[in-house]
């Protein structure tokens, strides 16, 4: 082809078109409110280079009333293509709030749309970067149904390919539920909000002013609503967070998760994990220190860190392989499950299911949390889910059992008998169906109220209820639990017991889907 | 395609920031030299099995260890006094003083008792600072000892609770004052 004629030269002017469309004035505007431009975001997303946009060129969709204008800019508003991260096929989107504020128009969503068809078709992850004002008012039912074809494609990916919604900006009205259907959802903190109806309206209907941050800001999210797993401090820290957790995870349903190895070694038997757990049942202690112990060196990355404390999810490695981890914290709440634990837990379960991450259970936990409350708020169907979610997985499932386990809440706790694979107990293992104040109160009241020196009875009788039955030996001389291991020894352990596991197959009754408790 | 315009921004250095808000620069890529009061020293970070880890400075050792790391906020322990700082990019540590600019540094935190108990130590008083995550008190519940640590950093308001109170849930427990 002649590069000076006129066919050539007709192509370099597009290009040089779109090059005048972005520039450094747009970035300021956005840097001016503390935020990134959505091409910067996309650069640090990707490996340097590695980004290839497709759709620049398409135009908005002409406007059909007299009513509002449209701003005529190449791409409408949002980047779409695909890129690597750490090496991998990734799919991505990034809405430009300085183009009609990010609106979602009719063609904006066809891109969108095109992107997510692709990412499903390529078994890749997709990441959406919010930031947008919402539905183009001005295109009317065309931009609901844009909303409504992103809805659709989040549903029909879903447990299918890994999909992140990453909100740098406002998600307002509809727009917030595409967030809500994928797997992970990342805030940043002060600058970025979701709500279903925004200040104006709560203050039109109940007359409360309430500040954008207030009622969506992501440390609401993350912390209350739950609706947020992930919250940074800035867009960077947010960027890179979605980078780390990428690495944690396959890139489809029918492939392994990475396996990316440290060359600092943990060591395989460590006497520290004797100390961790205090002798004390009434002493809390934080069990993060177990899972770092027992995981690759700073492999552990945890999710929805700020949502139901009582229960530690998150990421983690050994030998380099990703493992999802559900522990009990017995520094929050005492460690019991209660509805939002339970939600957290069973969301993160289905996730590890979907696909392919083993699950290791660490459990120290003094039962549900009892109060009217609780059961007026639903946590019978609540705790159901994190019940539901466990029985139904069919991946590797491991369970260590700490300190206590009782009741409802060591069925619950990946037990034996619901489909735990491997099933082990520390000896500071309480396993019963009560705690010893509980048991003794119930089995010998008439004892207990006519004895001379009752206080003394029920610490001899607490004595023997330990001695006998909330101990970790029975359970293991019947066979609830495979082994009775030194703590020193988990990790050994869990490395042979997951490769033992590597090719586990579960084969269940054809079902259009199950009917978890929602 | 290539995107149309790329930022093209590489970044030169990082810098740390501790809670007053004074800054330490580190240009990228790290080397041993840093600049102390003006002056350049040499700065080496050391591990061997006799001292842990430890900093080289003036023929000197210094032991350091990390005491806490989550996203971008550390804690160290050097020399017996520990550090708390942030670690930012250029970019994020304009955003930092854009934002502290707007907001107006005078929200109270309201601590209340998230489950019924009894408070049977209180680790603070009316008036020291504290940071988020520094335990305050200790609540008695679900026969456990709950560690109830500070939800922002600031200064403690008023504590509304004693030592040996039951208290209910959402009682009010201690007000927090944000920033200084």
């Amino acid at each position: 082809m002649d590069t000076n004629g006129k066919l050539f030269r007709k192509f370099l002017e597009r290009e040089e078109k779109i090059n005048n469309q972005f520039s450094i004035e747009n970035a300021k505007k956005q840097h001016s409110k503390g935020k990134l431009s959505a091409v910067e975001r996309i650069e640090l997303l990707f490996d340097k280079d590695t980004f290839e946009e497709i759709d620049a060129f398409v135009i908005p969709a002409p406007l059909t009333t007299s009513f509002g204008k449209i701003t005529e800019a190449y791409g409408d508003g949002v980047i779409v293509g695909y890129g690597k991260v750490s090496g991998r096929l990734v799919f991505a989107y990034a809405q430009d709030f300085t183009v009609m504020g990010g609106s979602l128009g009719s063609v904006h969503a066809q891109k969108i749309n095109k992107i997510q068809q692709m990412a499903l078709k390529m078994g890749a992850p997709i990441v959406g970067l919010i930031d947008s004002g919402g539905a183009r008012i001005q295109e009317g039912i065309a931009s609901l149904a844009g909303y409504a074809m992103i809805f659709k494609h989040n549903v029909h990916a879903s447990g299918v390919i890994p999909q992140i919604s990453v909100i740098m900006g406002p998600a307002a009205g509809g727009a917030v539920y595409s967030p809500a259907l994928t797997d992970f959802v990342f805030m940043t903190n002060k600058t970025s909000y979701m709500f279903v109806t925004g200040p104006n309206v709560v203050k039109e209907v109940l007359n409360e002013e309430v500040t954008n941050d207030e009622l969506g800001g992501a440390e609401v999210h993350s912390k209350k609503s739950g609706v947020s797993q992930m919250m940074y401090e800035d867009e960077e820290h947010t960027i890179q967070g979605v980078r780390k957790l990428l690495t944690y995870i396959p890139s489809n349903n029918v492939v392994n998760p990475p396996v990316v190895l440290n060359p600092e070694e943990t060591p395989d038997y460590n006497e520290r994990l004797r100390d961790v757990v205090p002798d004390d049942p009434n002493k809390p202690y934080d069990v993060k220190e177990v899972i770092n112990l027992l995981m690759d060196v700073d492999s552990f990355f945890e999710i929805s860190e700020n949502y139901a404390q009582n229960i530690v999810v998150g990421f983690g490695r050994l030998k380099g392989q990703t493992i999802g981890i559900v522990a009990n914290q017995p520094k929050v709440l005492a460690g019991t499950i209660d509805i939002n634990s339970s939600i957290k837990a069973a969301r993160f379960i289905r996730f590890c299911d979907a696909f392919n991450i083993p699950i290791l259970t660490l459990e120290d936990v003094p039962g549900f949390l009892p109060g009217v409350d609780q059961e007026h708020m639903g946590i019978i169907r609540h705790g159901a889910k994190m019940l539901y979610a466990y029985t139904e997985a069919t991946v590797p499932k491991i369970t260590v059992i700490m300190r206590k386990s009782y009741g409802g809440a060591y069925i619950v706790m990946n037990s034996k008998n619901i489909g735990g694979d491997f099933n082990y107990a520390w000896p500071t293992a309480e396993i019963a169906v009560m705690g010893p104040d509980g048991a003794v109160a119930v089995l010998y009241r008439r004892e207990l109220e006519s004895s001379e020196d009752p206080d003394a009875l029920k610490k001899e009788l607490i004595k023997t209820y330990r001695d006998e039955i909330a101990n970790p030996y029975i359970a293991d001389e019947k066979g609830y639990i495979d082994e009775v291991i030194d703590p020193a020894v988990t990790r050994k352990k869990l490395i042979v017991s997951f490769e033992a596991l590597q090719n586990k197959h579960v084969a269940r009754p054809a079902k259009k889907h199950g009917n978890i408790p929602l | 395609m290539k995107l149309g315009w790329s930022s093209k921004k590489e970044l030169k250095k990082l810098i740390a920031v501790n809670p007053g808000r004074k800054k330490f620069e580190f240009p990228l890529p790290f080397t041993d030299e840093l600049k102390v009061n003006g002056k350049t020293s040499e700065i080496t970070l050391k591990t061997d099995d006799k001292f842990g880890t430890y900093l080289l400075y003036k023929g000197k050792k210094f032991p350091v260890e990390l005491l806490y790391k989550n996203q971008n906020r550390y804690e160290v322990l050097l020399n017996g006094v520990s550090y708390f700082f942030t670690i930012e990019t250029p970019t994020s540590y304009k955003r930092m003083k854009f934002l502290s600019s707007k907001s107006d540094g005078n929200k109270n935190e309201n601590l209340e008792a998230p489950m019924p108990g009894k408070i049977v130590e209180l680790l603070t008083e009316e008036g020291r600072e504290v940071r988020a995550g520094e335990p305050l008190l200790i609540l008695e519940a679900m026969k456990m000892q709950n560690e109830i640590q500070a939800p922002i950093s600031g200064k403690v308001k008023k504590i509304h609770v004693k030592t040996g109170q039951n208290v209910l849930k959402d009682d009010l427990m201690v007000e927090i004052h944000a920033g200084k």
